[in-house]
């Protein structure tokens, strides 16, 4: 392999060399297409609205502030916001991990004879669902609306990191359940002693998956809690970007009456969009191994 | 004989089972009863697209109306535009949104420095870990009238006066695949990349004897060696074709751009909750999920054929 690489390298053609350079630097302006946004957003944030009116802010704040930041703090609802999607995050990961994985300990005992069964029953729910207007009646008869119930409780068990969580446990040989089993432990000791801790690598993957999606998640909090008694961060981002849709409307009327005020939507927007996105860009780098092994996961047994 | 003796045992087996196992069997009940409710209650649920539907009324004391709310959309004058909207749109995805991470694996297979490498994949999937309703936030601010595009564009003196992106019905279209395909693209491609990092070492070994150049090697082994992964992907897409996202849609459409964005999902979720008229909702959205089911078997079976390739 290395010989290869080294007698390539002697033969490079002109015509190889010139498309290396602008493959870095396609390379290179495609990284900025990918950051630039979030960093405008920040720059943006810590810029004193009534100056990012004026236009021409690209990349480093002209009037530093954090008065954006401050009147989003101050706004008493948000801090609960935030403590509601990090539990809503902790919460519907944790529950959603034990249960759908102990579905997936139990359909890979080699000697239970509902393993099967079990595995189809799940497996169908892939093919077909029950549709957006069904699932918004159910939910809103059983009374889970307006609680804090309908962000877990609806995911409890997911056919999907089933399959995903069996594969990974048949390839744990099968001479360590037994031989617990032997010693009398019972079967959900044996998935919490022996078999959970061997799982770790998917496990993290799953999670990651997991707690993103809870973290981004904004639709079902407004279909099912539309009362906003359980608002979580994202949305109150989308009231944001609601009101600056009227706001905007407003300042077409009264440019010089906005433009005098230090605050404005963009500004505020801004802000808001940068404590929604920090955790996830803090967390991400640390988990990419798993999540990306997860996906390879997936596709070969998807 | 031996048949019967086989059931008998089998049965005995099932109440042993039942006995010994019992933390087993509880789990599974459990499990059970989660998946009939949560999954097979919403299935049976879709009963009510026959039916003249009225909330907190049993569903055998309302109407059975057969296909009418089928006879009644494909009436409507918006049906025509539901359909060209979702077709449209999902198609660009398909498409061009489809062809992109393939082109940004091969092309990233090319950097030879791993730090450099593995610098940009990272930096890749960053917006498919970001909500919609951020991107939307970022997609205000950077189109908007006061944004940075505005800002480039008037400078060039390509415009007199900033536009306003997000509602022109022109643009739309191309705003929300550009917009999908930087949120998705450096997903979509780790698979690629994987494929591509199984691809044989030797056949580039042999291909170089050969006398074959680098885009040659890229043409005749790469793609190839690929070319597995693409086509079962294309197989799954296209029983999404009916899929052309809402999230996106409701956070960055307008009123303005309604004509252009508004799609089956969209027109199921406006007159299913917010108009309440659940019944005629819930029949769009079974038909798209029957329409979807067909056409993936239908691709299964042609692929099956042509490529000899099959999901199920």
């Amino acid at each position: 392999m290395n010989m290869v690489n080294k007698k390539s390298k002697i033969k490079t053609s002109t015509g190889s060399k010139i498309f290396d350079v602008f493959n870095t630097l396609f390379m290179l302006a495609f990284a900025f297409v990918m950051i630039y946004p979030f960093w405008n957003q920040l720059v943006i944030s810590l810029n004193e609205g009534s100056d990012t009116v004026r236009g021409g802010l690209s990349f480093w704040p002209r009037m530093f502030t954090l008065g954006n930041y401050a009147y989003i703090f101050q706004r008493s609802n948000i801090v609960r916001g935030a403590l509601i999607s990090v539990l809503r995050a902790l919460v519907g990961t944790a529950s959603c991990i034990l249960c759908t994985g102990l579905l997936a300990y139990v359909t890979t005992i080699q000697h239970f004879a509902g393993r099967r069964f079990m595995r189809l029953i799940y497996v169908i729910t892939m093919y077909f669902g029950g549709g957006l207007i069904p699932t918004y009646l159910l939910y809103t008869q059983l009374g889970l609306t307006e609680t804090f119930t309908v962000y877990w409780l609806p995911g409890l068990f997911s056919a999907y990191y089933m399959i995903l969580l069996a594969s990974f446990m048949s390839g744990i040989p099968d001479s360590l359940a037994e031989s617990a089993r032997l010693d009398g432990a019972t079967e959900l000791k044996i998935y919490f002693r022996v078999i959970l801790p061997l799982c770790k690598p998917v496990i993290a993957a799953i999670a990651v998956m997991l707690a993103v999606t809870h973290w981004n998640s904004w639709f079902d909090i407004m279909l099912y809690n539309s009362s906003g008694n359980w608002d979580t961060l994202q949305v109150y981002l989308r009231k944001i970007l609601l009101e600056s849709e009227q706001a905007a409307k407003l300042l077409n009327d009264q440019k010089q009456y906005e433009a005098m005020r230090n605050l404005t939507t963009t500004s505020i927007r801004a802000a808001a969009t940068m404590i929604v996105t920090i955790p996830i860009v803090c967390v991400y780098p640390f988990f990419q191994k798993y999540f990306v092994g997860g996906m390879t996961i997936g596709a070969v047994k998807g | 004989m031996k048949n019967e003796k086989k059931t008998k045992s089998k049965k005995a087996g099932l109440m042993k089972s039942f006995r010994t196992q019992k933390q087993i069997w509880l789990i599974c009940a459990i499990a059970l009863v989660w998946v009939i409710v949560f999954c097979y209650v919403p299935m049976l649920g879709n009963v009510i697209a026959f039916f003249d539907y009225v909330p907190g009324k049993n569903i055998l004391d309302c109407e059975f109306i057969g296909l009418k709310h089928w006879k009644d959309f494909f009436a409507l004058p918006d049906m025509w535009r539901v359909f060209r909207n979702t077709l449209v749109i999902s198609g660009l995805n398909m498409t061009v949104g489809f062809v992109a991470p393939i082109i940004f694996a091969l092309l990233l297979n090319e950097i030879h420095q791993t730090v450099f490498k593995k610098v940009i994949q990272t930096i890749s999937y960053l917006p498919y870990f970001i909500s919609w309703v951020v991107v939307a936030s970022i997609l205000m601010t950077l189109l908007g009238t006061e944004g940075n595009i505005n800002g480039i564009l008037q400078s060039l003196g390509l415009i007199d006066k900033p536009i306003s992106f997000l509602n022109e019905k022109n643009m739309f279209w191309g705003i929300l695949t550009s917009a999908n395909i930087w949120k998705d693209l450096g997903w979509s491609a780790i698979i690629y990349i994987s494929a591509i990092a199984g691809v044989d070492q030797e056949l580039y070994q042999a291909g170089s004897v050969d006398g074959l150049g680098r885009f040659g090697k890229v043409w005749h082994i790469t793609l190839p060696g690929i070319a597995p992964t693409i086509i079962l992907l294309f197989i799954m897409n296209i029983g999404n074709i009916l899929n052309a996202g809402f999230e996106q849609q409701l956070l960055i459409g307008t009123p303005l751009t309604k004509e252009v964005y508004e799609n089956i999902d969209t027109y199921v979720y406006r007159y299913g909750v917010q108009i309440g008229r659940y019944s005629f909702a819930t029949a769009i959205g079974l038909m798209k999920s029957a329409i979807g089911f067909g056409l993936v078997i239908m691709a299964n079976k042609i692929s099956g054929k042509v490529a000899d390739m099959r999901l199920f």
